[in-house]
């Protein structure tokens, strides 16, 4: 009886001191989560805006002098994916990869990954990478993404993939996050398939020649984006870990209260064993 | 005069959402005014000076660097990558900019891509001061 309380007495304190780690990462997490939750919030009218704009253009478009306008030439995809730095997220990471695979699945493809967890999963299927620069999604600044988006534009001109597509996780809120991907490039991927059918186009005049502005939009388009999902995806994955965190805490309080439980009935079996001992051992006598 | 829905967004979030008469700002091909009415339309924008004119007449400065005009059906999206209200430009931290970038573009050594952000730091700087003197 005596070896048995002593392990549950150890075990109630290794479940204390992971229930102060968590504890402790719980804490961080909510307050760089505000700031992060900030920085998204802010940066989503732009993310909208800018999607919203290019839609319609990809909508009403009938100029396919671009070569970030017309159906791509080959069928090449790539995937810039946002995944995070670090895991006990709770499903952060994983949901990403899945949706990423679900999408991905049957195509040729390859990947620009953007946080440590998206270069080590890159690795590990063997994806092909465009580019592991940008490991350090925490640390990624608006100049990074311009980079990105310039090296992007750059490889699309170049012909090694045909469509940019965006994984991330889009912060719903507090307790929700939604992994997705969208399509980036080219422009008519943009368009929605209710609206293809439309008789009336609107026509756009562009200034100086659609050519030359697609040219000059595009890579900031494609900058801001990914500086958008970078927002997001940062928010989500605070947000994940916080509640993964909060989860484990109220777990390891209810683990420890039946640990407790189990070693005071523990230690009052062997007084009474010992009471039993003694009381026979006088009766002996 | 008749006035049109506005929008201003940059990656720092959105800087103006309302009513205005007339937009002009500097495009990749010279300066360029919005009024209502205008046909759908898609530009590029430059570096430079800004102005916004509201629904009751007040001009408001900005400077304004990079990104894209467009006009949808009479709603007009400005999406910039920087765009600064007069009154919000810090004058000595752009002069400090100037100085930096006139300095190490004096110097010699620098590699084409960083001679390039310097040139850009420059030229944003100078917009910045333009805008607010």
């Amino acid at each position: 009886m005596a070896a048995n309380m002593k392990a549950v007495k150890l075990r109630i304190k290794s479940v204390q001191s992971t229930m102060q780690i968590t504890k402790a990462m719980e804490l961080v997490a909510s307050s760089k989560l505000r700031k992060a939750k900030e920085r998204a919030e802010t940066c989503r009218p732009y993310f909208k805006e800018l999607h919203q704009t290019l839609k319609d253009i990809a909508a009403g478009n009938t100029d396919f002098t671009s070569v970030y306008v017309k159906e791509a030439a080959s069928d090449k995809t790539c995937y810039v994916v946002v995944a995070g730095d670090r895991g006990l997220a709770g499903g952060y990471n994983a949901n990403l990869f899945k949706c990423l695979e679900a999408d991905s699945a049957g195509k040729d493809f390859l990947v620009l990954p953007i946080g440590k967890k998206a270069v080590e999963y890159a690795h590990r299927k063997g994806y092909e990478c465009l580019t592991e620069e940008f490991a350090e999604v925490a640390e990624i600044s608006v100049a990074d993404c311009y980079e990105m988006a310039n090296l992007l534009c750059e490889e699309f001109r170049k012909g090694t993939f045909g469509h940019i597509d965006l994984c991330y996780t889009t912060f719903v809120s507090m307790l929700s996050q939604q992994p997705g991907v969208i399509s980036a490039l080219p422009i008519v991927d943009l368009k929605e398939d209710s609206q293809e059918e439309k008789a009336v186009r609107n026509l756009i005049l562009y200034e100086p020649d659609a050519a030359e502005v697609f040219d000059a939009i595009v890579p900031e388009y494609l900058g801001g984006l990914i500086y958008g999902s970078v927002c997001e995806s940062l928010a989500s994955e605070l947000a994940a870990r916080r509640m993964a965190m909060e989860a484990a805490t109220s777990n390891a309080e209810e683990m420890i209260g039946k640990l407790n439980l189990y070693y005071n009935r523990a230690r009052q079996a062997s007084i009474t064993q010992e009471i039993t001992e003694i009381v026979a051992g006088a009766e002996g006598i | 005069m008749r006035t049109f829905p506005l929008r201003i967004g940059t990656p720092d979030g959105l800087l103006y959402e309302g009513e205005v008469e007339r937009v002009i700002c500097r495009t990749m091909t010279g300066d360029l005014a919005v009024l209502a009415g205008h046909c759908n339309f898609c530009t590029a924008l430059g570096m430079g000076e800004a102005a916004v004119v509201l629904e009751d007449g007040t001009r408001k400065k900005a400077a304004c660097i990079g990104g894209m005009l467009s006009m949808m059906d009479g709603v007009c999206r400005l999406l910039a990558t920087t765009w600064e209200w007069e009154e919000d430009i810090d004058v000595a931290r752009a002069k400090a900019a100037q100085k930096r970038a006139e300095e190490k573009l004096s110097a010699s050594g620098l590699s084409e891509k960083e001679y390039r952000m310097v040139e850009a730091k420059l030229h944003r700087a100078l917009v910045r001061i333009g805008v607010k003197g």
